[in-house]
């Protein structure tokens, strides 16, 4: 009697717990999972969105490696901004992290300052931004043409860079005089990267920095009774404790490099000159009416931030 | 633990109910974001098209914002054609350009549209057309037909059926700044191609910018390109291949393409415009920066306002190059602003007059505004009409051909390709023979 008891309370409470994870479940599946199936289902197809589909195999994934769709150069891209990423903005954001953590005066509002970038809409970031990379009259134009080095200023130093690369093409295009910085294959790249990093290097400083505070005084207390400096200190007992959350940090930069589409899109719009693979993937599925190509595209994203996520952990779980 | 149990399978309920709500179809909000304005408007519309008593709705989206030009003509067409019809309740919401294309493909392949809607015309209506999500206006049409003439409804007519409702219509226009001219001694814009280089010659020689044009918007490369095209190898070769008649392997063609690509390499445009949009680039034009601005002639409202400018500005046709295949005349533009009704509206019939009715008024405020061009007959006092609109109607009036901008009359993916290789044209990273022979393997 008492084992069917037990029994019937088991079976009870697996029905409860499948109750209360059937909404996130459903979610899940609804936005997530079937989405990922249909783009895995519709890059299968030609299709121009519209009408009937055709089964094509995996043409359209050899199709997104051509020149004409040119995913290629979009990843190598999107790779440069992922080691930016890592390399550049998260050290900035964990040096921040360490510093504000380490309870500074004012630290409120420089956690409010760093984070601000991060709460305004994308868009008004890149017409922020537009404004900063005008040629000629822009924030950088400016500052640039002010400081001079050997009598030329940096400004002509890099107008006269890129009129040399302008007139080793086929058909040497006529020089510069400023720097269209979006508007030219050589700088519009680095333009657009620069606000992505300058934009997230709060996010990742917040995530840090709640890590930094969860660190037990008295780990911080006994190091420096044993004489150990605050660099001393970061390196061997903060970094090590936050590790689970640097390692989140770099997934989220290294996919969220993969992904980014919305400030490219608005600084430079049609984005030929500094592709990424969703700016490649919008252009195929909205411009050109391949929903096939696009979905493909998508496909390809979606395993791509999925396998870098897991290297990523293997190199985490190898170092511990 | 039947407490824990009923809260599960309620929280479990709600979620589902909710989820079910949202893809309930009788009644949508949609909140549409104007990125041209940074204002968000939010409207609460039925979008299926129900009977209320006597009263019929009707629903409409177009791309007249806020800031669009056209927005005056739309806002009075809709007040007159809605006090003529108290028997109609009608709702229109507007969305940006570029997001609205996206917006109306989504709805047409969820065969969720409003009753009626803005497309242009030619491949992008063409595509709605093939797939039976458009109502055909033959029967509407045929109580306009004296006010409509065929000729401007053919960019919307498929296999002889007519879809689409014209508005106004607009050409490819030369619009030049006279003060900048005078200045190198030219009291009007060069008529030959030979005068016109010259004139350009003259221009960089007092370190003046002739051309301005946004390469970051490749649309706007093609108001040149398309120009020199057709003035080079005559409106009947480039409708042919546009229209995907004629191959683009064409001889005269890349050698047209040389000859723009002349333009770009002897420094008439402006380098720094490869880092601007077409906005900056009119507001550089309009600040007497450049003497030439080859565009849309639906800037003439915006230079008509301006009445420091105004004086200043004067439209012309781009010259003829070879005069063996081109003549003046022969213009890039014609009626592509349309609206359409959909096929899955339960009030078709009346939505087609209704919009015959619509595009008529819109076409005659806009015509007024100096907006475009009317593509429907002009019955009214048109004394008003700026000047510069005024003068591109008389250049109309003796044109002899037309071929729709390129990017309109072509499907979505051969237009994604030529525009991809205007970029490079106007990059200088291919020449016309490349140009050419790269659009006839891509396009087939």
């Amino acid at each position: 009697m008492e084992g069917i008891k037990l029994m019937n309370k088991k079976i009870t409470n697996r029905i409860n717990v499948f109750l209360f994870l059937l909404p996130a479940l459903v979610l899940f599946l609804v936005i997530l999972i079937i989405p990922i199936g249909l783009s895995g289902y519709y890059s299968l197809q030609e299709w121009n969105g519209i009408g009937a589909m055709k089964f094509v195999g995996i043409e359209n994934y050899k199709k997104v490696f051509s020149d004409s769709v040119g995913l290629g150069p979009a990843i190598r891209n999107s790779i440069i901004l992922a080691i930016l990423s890592t390399f550049v903005q998260l050290p900035v954001s964990l040096g921040l992290a360490l510093l504000l953590g380490k309870g500074i005066k004012g630290e409120r509002i420089f956690l409010s300052v760093f984070f601000m970038p991060v709460l305004i809409s994308t868009v008004v970031i890149g017409q922020l931004w537009l404004k900063i990379y005008y040629p000629e009259q822009g924030m950088l134009s400016v500052l640039l043409s002010g400081f001079k080095i050997g009598g030329k200023s940096i400004e002509d130093g890099i107008v006269s860079w890129i009129n040399n690369m302008n007139a080793k093409l086929p058909i040497p295009k006529p020089p510069y005089k400023n720097v269209p910085w979006l508007g030219n294959q050589y700088t519009a790249l680095a333009c657009c990267f620069i606000p992505i990093l300058w934009q997230y290097v709060g996010y990742h400083m917040l995530l840090l920095y709640a890590g930094v505070k969860s660190v037990p005084p008295e780990l911080r207390e006994a190091a420096k009774i044993d004489g150990a400096t605050d660099g001393q200190i970061n390196k061997y007992i903060v970094i090590p404790q936050i590790k689970p959350i640097i390692k989140i940090c770099v997934i989220f930069a290294v996919t969220g490099s993969l992904k980014s589409f919305d400030l490219i899109y608005v600084l430079v719009a049609k984005p030929k000159v500094a592709d990424v693979p969703s700016t490649v993937m919008y252009n195929e599925m909205f411009s050109a009416n391949n929903y096939g190509t696009g979905s493909a595209i998508a496909v390809m994203l979606i395993v791509l931030c999925f396998v870098f996520a897991m290297i990523i952990s293997a190199i985490f779980k190898k170092e511990d | 633990m039947k407490m824990k149990k009923f809260a599960s399978v309620l929280l479990a309920g709600a979620m589902v109910a909710t989820m079910a709500g949202c893809t309930s179809d009788d009644t949508t909000t949609t909140t549409t974001t104007d990125t041209n304005t940074n204002t968000t408007t939010t409207t609460t519309d039925t979008n299926t098209t129900t009977t209320d008593g006597e009263k019929t709705n009707l629903t409409m989206w177009c791309i007249a914002t806020e800031s669009d030009s056209n927005r005056h003509s739309y806002e009075a067409a809709i007040a007159d054609v809605t006090a003529a019809h108290p028997e109609i309740n009608f709702t229109w919401e507007a969305f940006e350009n570029e997001s609205y294309k996206t917006k109306i493909k989504a709805a047409v392949a969820a065969d969720e549209m409003p009753d009626i809607f803005f497309t242009w015309s030619c491949a992008f209506l063409g595509d709605f057309v093939d797939a039976g999500r458009v109502y055909c206006l033959d029967d509407a049409y045929a109580k306009v037909k004296d006010e409509l003439p065929e000729s401007m409804m053919g960019n919307s007519t498929y296999n002889g059926k007519h879809y689409g409702v014209p508005l106004t219509m607009n050409i490819v226009g030369l619009f030049a700044n006279m003060d900048l001219l005078k200045s190198v001694g030219y009291d009007d814009i060069p008529g030959t191609y030979e005068d016109f280089i010259a004139c350009c010659d003259a221009l960089k020689a007092a370190d003046i910018i002739p051309f301005g044009c946004a390469g970051k918007e490749t649309w706007c490369v093609t108001e040149y390109l398309e120009s020199v095209i057709e003035k080079s190898v005559g409106y009947e070769a480039l409708n042919d291949i546009f229209l995907a008649r004629a191959s683009w392997a064409n001889d005269d063609v890349a050698a047209a393409v040389d000859t723009f690509q002349s333009l770009v390499v002897n420094g008439y445009f402006d380098p720094n415009g490869d880092g601007l949009s077409n906005d900056e680039i009119k507001a550089n034009f309009m600040a007497g920066k450049y003497a030439f601005y080859m565009n849309g002639t639906w800037n003439c409202a915006d230079f008509a306002a301006n009445e420091e400018f105004f004086p200043k500005v004067k439209v012309g046709e781009f010259p003829v190059i070879n005069a063996d295949k081109a003549t003046l005349g022969q213009l890039i533009g014609g009626p592509s602003d349309t609206l359409a009704v959909a096929a899955s509206s339960p009030n078709a019939a009346v939505a087609a007059d209704f919009t015959f009715e619509l595009g008529r008024l819109i076409c005659k405020y806009g015509y007024l505004d100096g907006c475009g061009l009317p593509a429907w007959a002009v019955n009214y006092d048109d004394s008003e009409v700026n000047g510069l609109t005024k003068t591109v109607a008389a250049i109309t009036a003796k044109a002899n051909g037309y071929v729709l901008f390129g990017d309109t009359a072509m499907a979505a993916d051969d237009a994604d390709a030529y525009l991809k290789e205007v970029a490079m044209v106007y990059g200088c990273e291919v020449d016309g023979k490349t140009f050419v022979e790269d659009l006839a393997a891509a396009i087939r």
